[in-house]
């Protein structure tokens, strides 16, 4: 009994070691924390049941956007923001109205960024939320 | 120790010993840079070596965003030559640090993937707080304020500012402290719905033409 303790120890101890040094070595090199709280997010789903109350914001790029974006979404990026920014708040901005930000994938920070400033800079009052996986999920749900 | 014990040790200190030892050498895996205010661009240099014997093949560069672009004038690396991966991020109206990442893939079985971080401190010139005033529909037309702040570092001795309408009037005054203004906004009534850009000019010594905007508006009367 206690060898064959013994050598499953020592082949847990084998497979795990590797794991580690592994683990050590990436430690900083991938980041396995999205910056933006999942309380900040909002599921396809219950996003598209919001119907007309949501207003959505397209954070991508100007050349994404005119490619394909969601019906009625409106454009605001960080690479036009001071030009975006008072277009929106003068013909979209509806102070009962959730606003939906979205960028390409879940990966994508832009959204985070573009929600974060309409709270802190524009002091808006919404309901606003981040698409959980972006326009790519976006798109495997698009009917 | 039995022989497929001292087996299975001498393949983990092979996997140990192989692994520590990436051909492709970065100097730095992550650079925080601090580009000048109002600079339209960030630039980070991103400097490899390869210690191996073998050439090596950089199959890939893929940044995180459409922001960044990332420059790489060679794809084959000899062994002991030396390189660089430019990554440009065009800071375009975003402000407060920005993170963004280029993935470097190789043919190198032992390291094929690297991802290099880029960190820019990007400085905003005028910070307007908030950058959008409003009324509802028939609120008492007071005065409301917005604070303008010049960035740190960046010096700005006066500001012009412009209603695209007459329905809304501006006034500046200066703030509690040197660069900081107070930009009264105030709606002839509020009545009916009107909205108003608001044209924010430093003088030049925040830099030539630069421009910024904040919004007035007088909501709709709810149905």
């Amino acid at each position: 009994m206690r060898p064959l303790l013994r050598q499953s120890v020592l082949l847990l101890g084998l497979a795990l070691l590797p794991a580690a040094v592994q683990a050590l070595y990436f430690r900083d090199r991938i980041s396995w924390e999205s910056r933006i709280a999942e309380s900040d997010m909002v599921s396809v789903d219950l996003a598209r049941s919001w119907g007309t109350d949501a207003v959505w914001i397209d954070a991508r790029p100007d050349v994404d956007f005119e490619r394909d974006h969601v019906p009625e979404a409106i454009l605001l990026n960080e690479d036009r923001w001071n030009e975006l920014l008072p277009q929106f708040l003068q013909q979209r901005w509806s102070p009962e109205k959730k606003i939906v930000v979205y960028c390409s994938a879940e990966s994508c920070n832009l959204a985070g960024d573009v929600a974060r400033r309409l709270r802190e800079e524009a002091k808006l009052p919404n309901q606003i939320r981040v698409l959980k996986g972006g326009w790519e999920e976006w798109l495997k749900t698009r009917k | 120790m039995n022989l497929p014990t001292k087996a299975l040790l001498g393949a983990l200190f092979l996997c140990i010993s192989t692994g520590a030892h990436a051909q492709l050498a970065w100097e730095k895996t992550e650079l925080e840079i601090n580009p000048a205010p109002g600079a339209d661009s960030a630039v980070a240099t991103f400097k490899y070596e390869n210690k191996g014997t073998t050439p090596i093949n950089i199959k890939a560069v893929r940044t995180s965003c459409g922001c960044t672009t990332a420059a790489l004038k060679k794809n084959d690396v000899a062994p002991g030559e030396k390189g660089e991966i430019v990554a440009t991020l065009k800071t375009g109206d975003r402000v407060g640090q920005q993170v963004k990442t280029v993935t470097v893939e190789t043919d190198d079985l032992k390291s094929p993937q690297t991802i290099l971080t880029l960190k820019a401190n990007i400085v905003q010139l005028l910070e307007l707080q908030p950058v959008f005033v409003s009324w509802t529909a028939n609120e008492d037309p007071k005065p409301k304020t917005i604070v303008a702040k010049a960035g740190k570092g960046v010096t700005i001795k006066s500001l012009e500012v412009t209603s695209s309408t007459p329905e809304f009037t501006t006034k500046v005054e200066p703030g509690s402290t040197a660069g900081e203004f107070k930009i009264i906004v105030q709606p002839k009534e509020t009545g009916h719905q009107a909205t108003a850009n608001l044209t924010i000019k430093p003088d030049k010594s925040a830099g030539e033409g630069k421009v910024f905007n904040a919004s007035a508006r007088v909501m709709p009367a709810s149905s």
